[in-house]
């Protein structure tokens, strides 16, 4: 069995299944999580709080619009980048119709591809800049940040690296890290891209039950 | 037929036709000079007998066709090929025209395939990467040869524990986006320049072809991304960076490297430099770059052949000069990254490197604009 074979094949679906569980337990865990029973009684919806303090974050406070610019613009082209290559790159939709899922939808055409991969890297390389040329960034950075930060571009890296198709090397590299990546995620502050909803929603619930728009 | 006569039949005479040694040349005089076929002896009859001949596994005698002119006489006993037994490379090098080994003269009045490509190879092969890593590793070797004597630049008054704001947060992720781009592409860059004489002979040519293609794809990717730091880096820092006569000074005293107080405003002349180099060679390797990206834009291949020439001796030349940055902004002077990392740099700092500046910011005018603009 060949390097390849055992980054796509077993340590592939051993990393999935580690990333799926693992997200899955902290998720559940912080669901499952007891609060404190508050006694007051409500004046507003915390249902409708969860939902307007995960929308509200979305977009900074205008107080702040100014000095954040970057971060959002920063975070916006990373993200959003992110998922469009995760979900629409050529190469990925090919590999979750043949190993996983067994249908396929349209991908972007290469000119797409480039352009949004353009993107994700300048958010990604401004997201962790301003974290190290930002001192109180810097101070409430630790390591767990960093690591993520550089796993995700060596991930996005070494996918470019493979775009030409021409190495199997290149495609197992890229594949190796995808692996780690899925296996470092739920132990990490990877876990914002699902824990988000929780943190924005329960401070949009306390707001809201007592009728404070958060 | 045999598709082997249908070959000798047709591409032949083809290739003949072709010849410019058949095609009538105007000669000075206004005559017409005629090609070999009008000399009788390699016409087409006669070599199609010789390639029948040697088909057969005969020979025919020697003299039964001529050697064409200017060819030393001798025996036809030599390979056939389209022109009997003259070689090929007398018919390229007519049909070419222009000189390969003489830069100065690419193209002839008659010439039918370019020489620059010829001379591009050479360029690129005999003088850029031969001679082009040399100059990053020199520059290294000078950055050790002055830490050796000089060590590191100290704050002489010591650290003052107060701070003047220099640089905002936009100016700082600017820079260090641009750095971060700029290495990338730098080592990415040096990959393909100098992989083949470098790498290929240690990792061989499996190894060497990974690396060439990864890189490639990186560069490519990541070239794109430099144009857009270098407009932002262009507009953030511009202020501050237009010459001043105070810089001619820091020219003479060679910016106090060796010793002595350089007055200075907000930047002194070295910073100018290198932003100015930047910008100005930055540029050409964006252009140059996006000629190599979208050659199908030029209909020109020497304008693509100039841009590779162009694009290596620029980014050799700014990676060079980009170690001395570097140097200078880190290890080499004790407070200078923290205006990077921080925003902010000691009041003693700026007093010894920045004397106009720091009075400028200081003064009663100068903390008037600084608490407008906090």
């Amino acid at each position: 069995m060949s390097f390849l074979q055992i980054v796509e094949g077993p340590l592939f679906w051993v990393a999935a299944a580690v990333f799926v569980l693992g997200a899955l337990w902290r998720v559940g865990g912080l669901i499952a999580m007891k609060r404190r029973r508050d006694i007051a009684p409500p004046t507003g919806s915390a249902a409708a709080g969860f939902i307007r303090g995960n929308l509200r974050h979305f977009l900074p406070r205008a107080a702040f619009a100014r000095r954040t610019w970057i971060h959002l613009v920063g975070g916006y082209g990373f993200h959003l980048g992110l998922f469009v290559l995760l979900l629409f790159a050529a190469p990925h939709v090919a590999f979750l119709d043949k190993r996983i899922l067994g249908f396929s939808w349209p991908a972007l055409p290469r000119w797409a591809f480039i352009l949004v991969a353009e993107i994700a890297f300048a958010g990604l390389i401004i997201l962790w800049v301003r974290r190290i040329s930002e001192p109180v960034m810097r101070l409430i950075s630790d390591a767990d940040d960093h690591v993520g930060s550089w796993l995700t571009f060596l991930v996005m890296l070494s996918g470019c690296f493979a775009l030409q198709q021409s190495h199997d090397a290149l495609r197992a590299t890229h594949m190796f890290l995808v692996d780690i990546w899925l296996l470092y995620f739920p132990f990490s502050r990877l876990m914002h891209a699902f824990t988000f909803v929780l943190s924005r929603g329960h401070t949009g619930a306390t707001y809201g039950r007592r009728g404070i728009t958060p | 037929m045999s598709l082997r006569w249908f070959f000798i039949l047709l591409v032949i005479p083809g290739l003949l036709t072709l010849t410019p040694l058949r095609a009538t040349a105007q000669s000075a005089g206004g005559t017409v000079a005629t090609g070999v076929s009008e000399r009788g002896k390699q016409t087409l009859e006669d070599i199609l007998a010789r390639q029948k001949a040697a088909l057969r596994g005969l020979k025919l005698a020697p003299g039964t066709a001529a050697a064409p002119a200017g060819a030393p006489a001798g025996p036809d006993t030599g390979p056939l090929g389209p022109r009997g037994n003259q070689s090929l490379s007398d018919i390229w090098n007519r049909w070419r025209g222009g000189d390969p080994l003489n830069l100065l003269k690419p193209y002839s009045a008659d010439q039918v395939m370019t020489t620059s490509g010829e001379q591009w190879r050479l360029l690129r092969v005999e003088y850029i990467r031969r001679y082009a890593g040399w100059f990053p590793l020199g520059a290294l070797v000078l950055l050790v040869a002055f830490w050796m004597y000089r060590g590191r630049i100290r704050i002489r008054a010591g650290r003052a524990g107060r701070k003047i704001a220099r640089f905002t947060i936009t100016q700082r992720v600017a820079h260090w986006f641009t750095a971060g781009v700029f290495i990338l592409l730098a080592l990415t860059g040096l990959l393909i320049l100098l992989g083949r004489p470098l790498i290929l002979p240690w990792l061989g040519h499996d190894a060497h072809s990974v690396l060439i293609s990864a890189a490639m794809q990186a560069h490519n990717l990541f070239g794109p991304l430099f144009i857009a730091a270098l407009i932002w880096l262009f507009i953030k820092f511009l202020p501050g960076n237009l010459f001043h006569p105070v810089d001619l000074g820091w020219i003479l005293r060679l910016g106090g490297l060796f010793g002595g107080h350089v007055s200075a405003g907000r930047f002194n002349f070295g910073e100018k430099a290198w932003f100015w180099l930047l910008i100005i060679v930055g540029a050409v390797l964006s252009i140059t770059g996006l000629a190599m990206e979208f050659p199908w834009l030029f209909a020109d291949l020497r304008w693509l052949q100039l841009s590779t020439v162009l694009h290596a001796i620029g980014a050799i030349v700014l990676i060079s000069v980009a170690l001395g940055h570097i140097y200078i902004g880190s290890i080499g002077m004790e407070g200078a990254i923290d205006s990077m990392l921080e925003g902010e740099v000691d009041e003693n700092w700026a007093r010894e490197h920045h004397d106009l500046w720091y009075q400028e910011v200081t003064s009663t005018t100068g903390k008037e604009k600084e608490e407008a603009s906090a």
